[in-house]
């Protein structure tokens, strides 16, 4: 039936651009679109992970399909989003083998796009802390370059698009304890614990 | 109105950002043309809402799209189908009434395949195509469908007997 079959990446090439087309036409926009899929049964549940061009844009603690698209909407609501559930390879390969705790480092392009000023600074600070250490609020605000915009810094920590990747779960109180986390505390807890970072605490 | 307008482009932009990339890919597997795909996912995108509007989200909203979809691709080739018999015979006006049975044919065969494709129960027809067409697994047809995969066997099975039977009418 098929004499010449084209290879699977011109199709998935030719079968964006119906979409992107299509999503121009319909609500006359455009903008660089991202391609979103979900990772399921995690040893944190399911994430959802979305990337752009330019690198790894999110990955939330989702609970199904639906909230993390209307996630998505509400967050990048005038771009176009292409669910392509095999793409986010290198991703999902990073990240399982994370969890497989094989590797705990990230060696991945993060899209940090929609974060500006102050709370840009606090997660690329945050994002050079290795696995099995911590920092408190008030030393990544430093790092920021405001030592004393701890509570600024635990917002832009909270509002963190790249959960785990950029390991916000690294950050607790100045006297040990967890503070807080959007994925809810069981999560950072176990995090902490598998990179081996629990007993130290702040070192 | 201008909040129906708003309205509406976010809910054809959800359907989209949840099932653009499978429904253009099926429609473009079964028509094989991409303008007329990108032609067709914006109709469905479009029928999908007007229903949606009248009678909210149905259970299975993907089963539901890819039934949309598939109908409005072949009557998409069935329209084609009729339009090239259309034109040839035209063309053939001028010579010979006797004509020949030469790509006519072809067309003509292809055309009563899918009308009959066409005329097969809902579920039976957007089986046959996502097997046929998109060259799917059952487990990945029952996943588009809503149903169990001995179901989407059973509606492939069906289908295909019943052509054989009407074909050999």
């Amino acid at each position: 039936m098929n004499a010449k079959r084209e290879s699977g990446r011109a199709e998935e090439r030719a079968v964006e651009r119906i979409v992107l087309r299509t999503f121009a036409n319909v609500t006359g926009r455009g903008g660089e679109p991202l391609r979103w899929t979900l990772m399921t049964d995690t040893p944190v549940g399911t994430l959802g992970l979305a990337a752009s061009e330019a690198g790894l844009a999110q990955v939330s603690f989702v609970k199904n399909e639906d909230r993390f698209l209307a996630q998505l909407l509400d967050a990048y609501g005038e771009r176009p989003l292409l669910h392509v559930p095999r793409a986010l390879d290198d991703a999902r390969h990073q990240l399982d083998r994370y969890f497989a705790g094989r590797h705990l480092d990230f060696d991945l392009e993060v899209d940090l796009s929609t974060v500006a000023g102050f709370s840009l600074k606090v997660l690329q600070a945050t994002a050079r802390i290795p696995a099995g250490r911590v920092l408190s609020y008030a030393d990544v605000a430093r790092r920021a370059g405001n030592a004393r915009a701890s509570r600024a810094a635990g917002n832009a920590l909270h509002n963190n698009p790249v959960a785990i990747v950029v390991p916000c779960h690294r950050i607790l109180r100045s006297d040990g304890s967890l503070g807080g986390y959007g994925g809810g505390l069981p999560i950072k807890e176990w995090l902490l614990e598998h990179e081996g970072a629990r007993a130290r605490a702040l070192a | 109105m201008s909040y129906l307008i708003v309205d509406h482009s976010q809910r054809v932009a959800r359907l989209l950002a949840l099932h653009g990339i499978e429904l253009a890919r099926h429609l473009r597997r079964l028509v094989r043309d991409d303008d007329a795909a990108q032609d067709l996912l914006q109709d469905t995108l479009l029928r999908a809402h007007r229903a949606l509007t009248r009678l909210g989200s149905g259970a299975n909203e993907r089963a539901w799209l890819y039934r949309i979809a598939t109908n409005a691709a072949l009557n998409w080739l069935r329209d084609r189908a009729r339009e090239r018999r259309a034109l040839e015979a035209h063309a053939r006006e001028p010579a010979d009434a006797d004509g020949d049975a030469g790509s006519g044919f072809d067309a003509e065969d292809r055309a009563a395949l899918w009308q009959r494709v066409a005329g097969l129960p809902q579920r039976q027809r957007v089986a046959l195509t996502l097997r046929v067409a998109d060259e799917l697994e059952y487990p990945d047809i029952a996943a588009r469908m809503g149903c169990t995969e001995a179901a989407a066997r059973a509606n492939v099975y069906q289908a295909v007997r019943r052509l054989r039977v009407e074909g050999l009418a």
